[in-house]
């Protein structure tokens, strides 16, 4: 093991730099809030540090590591370029409030992002605010409530919000101010229109939901389901997690929906970095264009005086918008994660659509496979399909409820035994609506030959005893972690003497 | 996207697997009424020669501070990033990475951010800290709102909170976004003519929830009367305090003068200012609030074999267990952020913080006594002791001077008529550790030559 705090202690005056430009003695500060004992950070070296951080990544797995085919979360592989490009002090040393005339560079490609996400999506306006799709959600939720605000609707107040639908959506309608109306899936998974005409009325501010859904199956009925709420005076909401499955095949907009995030970490690029950052912008029919929180980049042709080496075309500048929710983050957004993403959606261009199609190709047959391969094996009524579509979109769920009825191995067990094979287990229990769920999200960047070595390895994991499983990851760095004791036990930092 | 797609010109031999002609039979629960029609209208593919041409120029037409002389900061500031950081975050380990949903094959990420929840506790000189928020104004939201469900209970004034009005309106709004949806409302502490909190009003918010002040406040003053306001507002109402963290290596922490929660923008540990994201909020607070904290927590347990591990917990405040319930909805957050940060922390140490924290503080103070001796500008608060910041009165409007120095090649810091319409000529003036002797002459010596030209144009 390697302890940071370990270290704690011993001699050294820390990381070296300038003197400071006037002695201490003649820098004042109030009495009373003079620093009397000073944090017990660790006093290393700076090749201790590297070997400490150096062990902690020997000790995580990523994408770099292994197949991470972790449902609703988009595994992807993010072209490293990227990274050399957000380091580019022309990003990365600016700061958010220079003038205009300082940053046409960065707004173009600011102007660029709403632009390209607008016309994917089917939307009329774009901002970049939002920092990750869970914000964007909230903001959008804000923009509709203002909305009907507007309109003297204030007396809508409840948000629909399907039982697949991912925690997020409730959670930020509920921080807007909104109560949920939850609805059951229908069979097989797809939204049951007779339920949704069931729950709306003149209480509906909105209906959020993500197409495909997160059984990763596309609602067929979209259009009705959308006509259905607009008739009642509600907004559709599209969870854009998933756009990832559909872009360039399909519009949200012509599904009907009115607002929709994009999680530029997931369906662009963003490395997801142990949980974050990420970015979530939103775009929103014209309707809802005037209550979106800005700054958002607005371009004119350039006239006589303007001096740019940004275009030799437009001039970019801010524009908030007129009756603006103002602010869910302090500054522009996740402008790091907009670069990025923009340098991703550049490389395939008009092409974007083969992202999709490969997502959706991949995820099929991986699908396919591992259904093939436990038929094969004679265990094929073990595992179903979490829905009776045919054919699924970017990701897939699997109930493996027959397995545990027979042997009492659970999808958390099989996660584990996963781990062991060297992969990043899928995501378990989620969907909400899947018993014993996995939810297995391939993404484009995997080649044939690790899907059908997975498809093998996951089906030889199938056929494992319960006591292999029940113990295992045997060959990970620790062995199952026991999380009821870390919630008994509580020991959130490191205890100093 | 030939280099980014292995199965691209293989589609054939998977389709035939599945008993399938074309990839559009995948597509076909599509109704015809929503696809998307034609082509994508986007440029031609680039390959990444091409790309890195167009993002050099594109981004190569900016300014970045690192190539100017900039004295702009109010709420993010200019930093330095030891090389290790940029180096060490890119280990793939780290960078692609998720969640920490399986502990056993995460343990390097989840003893880093273990740590750093250690490493920020100890910096705001509070037990709990969480694994970061979006940014400092959301930790800030997420305090008052976190504030309120801990005292509502028991609060006279319910569903109440106060807010220091001197906070910038950025700030504010994302308060109010956050707050509105609860019903909660937000008043305003006063602040006297010398910048400072007015103290006799903080009676006012006894029995309210909570108290939002900032250390230093957005003037760049240390107010050393943020350390009586837990007396006056007594066990029920919560004292929040936000902080620039580096000025923890020589003022006193928060928590160490009754604050209940800190929290703070934590770029300026780990990451340039990068336009304003990604960054990373921090949060820390007693334990009477863990349970109502947002946000990502690391937990150290033990294995099946009774090992030390470690593991993410109390995972019932969140919504992907506790759906519309959960204490906030935040999930993708700032982690690895937050590790550079953590990185950087950890090579500074406590003396290399210290030096960090006069070093900041002295290239401020010496900017403002230079400035001082200008008879031409007023230091409206003078008096006070400034850390990073601090305003400047001047003898026209903050806009002029700023396009003046601009012409000579220096960013001169933040018109506060962006923040207090009334206050035209108020300049903010921001001197960061990055900031050299030479750069605060040169600002001197052309604030002196445009506001005595001003003098002179307004009396001729
Ligand atoms: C379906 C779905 N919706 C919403 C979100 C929330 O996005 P974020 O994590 O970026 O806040 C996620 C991702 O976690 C998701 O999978």
């Amino acid at each position: 093991m390697s302890h940071l705090f370990d270290s704690h202690g011993a001699a050294g005056s820390g990381w070296s730099q300038p003197e400071p430009l006037l002695p201490e003695s003649r820098i004042s500060l109030p009495a009373n809030l003079i620093r009397r004992k000073m944090p017990q950070w660790p006093r290393i070296s700076e090749s201790e540090v590297v070997r400490h951080f150096t062990w902690l990544s020997t000790r995580n797995f990523g994408i770099d590591t292994g197949f991470y085919p972790l449902g609703s979360c988009t595994m992807k592989h993010n072209p490293r370029v990227n990274e050399t490009i957000a380091d580019i002090s022309g990003i990365a040393e600016i700061h958010p409030m220079q003038p205009e005339h300082h940053i046409q560079g960065m707004m173009a490609i600011f102007s660029e992002m709403q632009k390209m996400l607008s016309i994917c999506a089917g939307m009329d306006e774009v901002t970049l605010q939002p920092v990750a799709g869970a914000q964007g959600e909230f903001a959008a939720m804000r923009c509709i409530q203002e909305y009907h605000r507007a309109n003297g609707d204030e007396m809508r107040d409840k948000v629909i919000v399907p039982d697949s639908a991912h925690g997020t959506n409730p959670a930020s309608a509920v921080m807007a101010g909104y109560q949920i109306v939850e609805i059951p899936s229908g069979p097989g998974g797809f939204l049951d229109l007779e339920v949704l005409r069931s729950v709306v009325g003149d209480d509906t501010a909105a209906m959020m939901i993500t197409n495909p859904n997160t059984l990763g199956i596309f609602e067929p009925e979209i259009t009705e389901a959308a006509e259905i709420v607009h008739a009642a005076g509600g907004q559709m909401y599209y969870d854009g997690a998933n756009f990832n499955a559909i872009l360039g095949k399909a519009n949200p907009g012509l599904m009907g929906f009115d607002a929709v995030h994009y999680n530029l970490h997931k369906t662009f690029a963003q490395p997801h970095g142990g949980g974050g950052p990420g970015s979530g912008p939103i775009g929103v029919k014209s309707h809802l264009a005037e209550f979106l929180p800005g700054p958002i980049v607005k371009r004119r042709p350039l006239v006589e005086g303007d001096i740019t080496e940004a275009s030799d075309e437009w001039w970019f500048s801010w524009y908030e918008p007129k009756n603006s929710i103002g602010k869910v983050h302090q500054w522009h957004g996740n402008a790091g994660a907009v670069i990025r993403s923009w340098a991703f959606y550049r490389r395939y261009g008009r092409t974007l659509k083969q992202m999709s199609e490969h997502a959706v190709l991949n995820s099929n047959y991986l699908r396919h496979r591992i259904h093939q391969l436990a038929s094969e094996a004679g265990i094929g009524s073990m595992i179903v399909d979490g829905s009776s579509a045919k054919f699924v979109k970017h990701e897939f769920t699997l109930s493996l409820s027959p397995l545990k009825e027979a042997t009492g191995i659970s999808a958390l067990d099989i996660a584990k035994g996963l781990l062991d094979q060297g992969y990043m287990a899928p995501t378990i229990y989620f969907p909400l609506v899947v018993p014993e769920c996995m939810m297995v999200e391939p993404t484009e960047t995997e080649s044939i030959e690790t899907l059908d070595k997975f498809a093998e390895n996951f089906v030889k994991v199938l056929q494992e005893s319960p006591e292999v499983l029940h113990a295992a990851p045997v060959s990970t760095p620790v062995g199952r972690v026991d999380e009821v004791h870390a919630a008994r036990n509580l020991t959130l930092r490191h205890p100093m003497e | 996207m030939t280099d980014q797609l292995p199965n691209l010109g293989r589609e054939a031999e998977m389709l035939s697997a599945m008993n399938l002609n074309s990839i559009d039979e995948l597509f076909a629960d599509v109704p015809l009424e929503v696809r998307y029609k034609g082509e994508l209208p986007l440029p031609e593919p680039q390959s990444e020669e091409e790309l890195l041409r167009d993002a050099k120029r594109l981004l190569g037409a900016n300014r970045p501070l690192s190539e100017s002389i900039s004295f702009l900061g109010a709420g993010l500031y200019r930093n330095y990033v030891p090389a290790l950081v940029g180096q060490l975050i890119r280990r793939g380990e780290f960078l692609t990475a998720y969640t920490p949903y399986q502990p056993e094959v995460s343990q390097g990420m989840l003893q880093a951010m273990w740590e750093f929840q250690t490493l920020t506790s100890e910096l705001c000189g509070l037990p709990v800290a969480n694994m970061s928020l979006y940014d400092g104004s959301t930790a800030a939201a997420e305090a008052l709102t976190c504030a309120v469900r801990v005292h509502n209970r028991k609060a006279t004034q319910k569903d109440v909170v106060y807010v220091s009005e001197l906070i910038s309106p950025a700030k504010r709004s994302v308060i109010f976004n956050y707050t509105q949806g609860g019903g909660i409302e937000v008043r305003t502490l006063k602040h006297t003519s010398d910048g400072l909190l007015d103290l006799s009003s903080l009676s006012l918010a006894k029995g309210a929830c909570g108290v939002y002040v900032e250390q230093p406040n957005p003037l760049g003053l240390l107010d050393g009367g943020l350390t009586q306001i837990k007396q006056i507002i007594g066990e029920n109402t919560a004292l929040i305090v936000g902080v620039q963290p580096t000025s923890l290596g020589v003022v006193e922490a928060p928590g160490n003068y009754g604050a209940d929660i800190v929290v703070g923008e934590g770029q300026v540990f780990g990451t340039p200012m990068t336009a304003g994201g990604p960054l990373y909020g921090i949060f820390t607070c007693t334990e009477k609030y863990l349970r109502q904290m947002p946000g990502r927590i690391v937990g150290r347990t033990i294995d099946n074999k009774g090992a030390e591990a470690y593991c993410l917990t109390l995972s019932t405040r969140e919504q992907h267990i506790r759906r519309h319930r959960a204490t906030s909805n935040i999930c993708t957050n700032e982690t690895l952020i937050a590790l550079m940060g953590a990185m950087h922390m950890s090579l500074l140490g406590p003396d290399g913080l210290n030096r960090l924290a006069l070093r900041n503080m002295a290239s401020c103070q010496l900017t403002k006594q230079k400035i001082a001796e200008l008879t031409s500008v007023a230091i409206p608060h003078i008096h006070g002791h400034h850390y990073n910041e601090f305003v400047v009165e001047l003898p026209g409007s903050a806009a002029d001077c700023l396009s003046y120095l601009d012409t000579k090649g220096i960013i001169g810091g933040f018109d506060l008529s962006g923040w207090y319409p009334e206050r035209k000529n108020w300049l903010l003036i921001t001197a960061t550790d990055q900031n050299t002797s030479a750069e605060v002459e040169l600002l001197v010596a052309h604030l002196a030559a445009w506001s005595s030209a001003k003098i002179q144009g307004l009396s001729a």
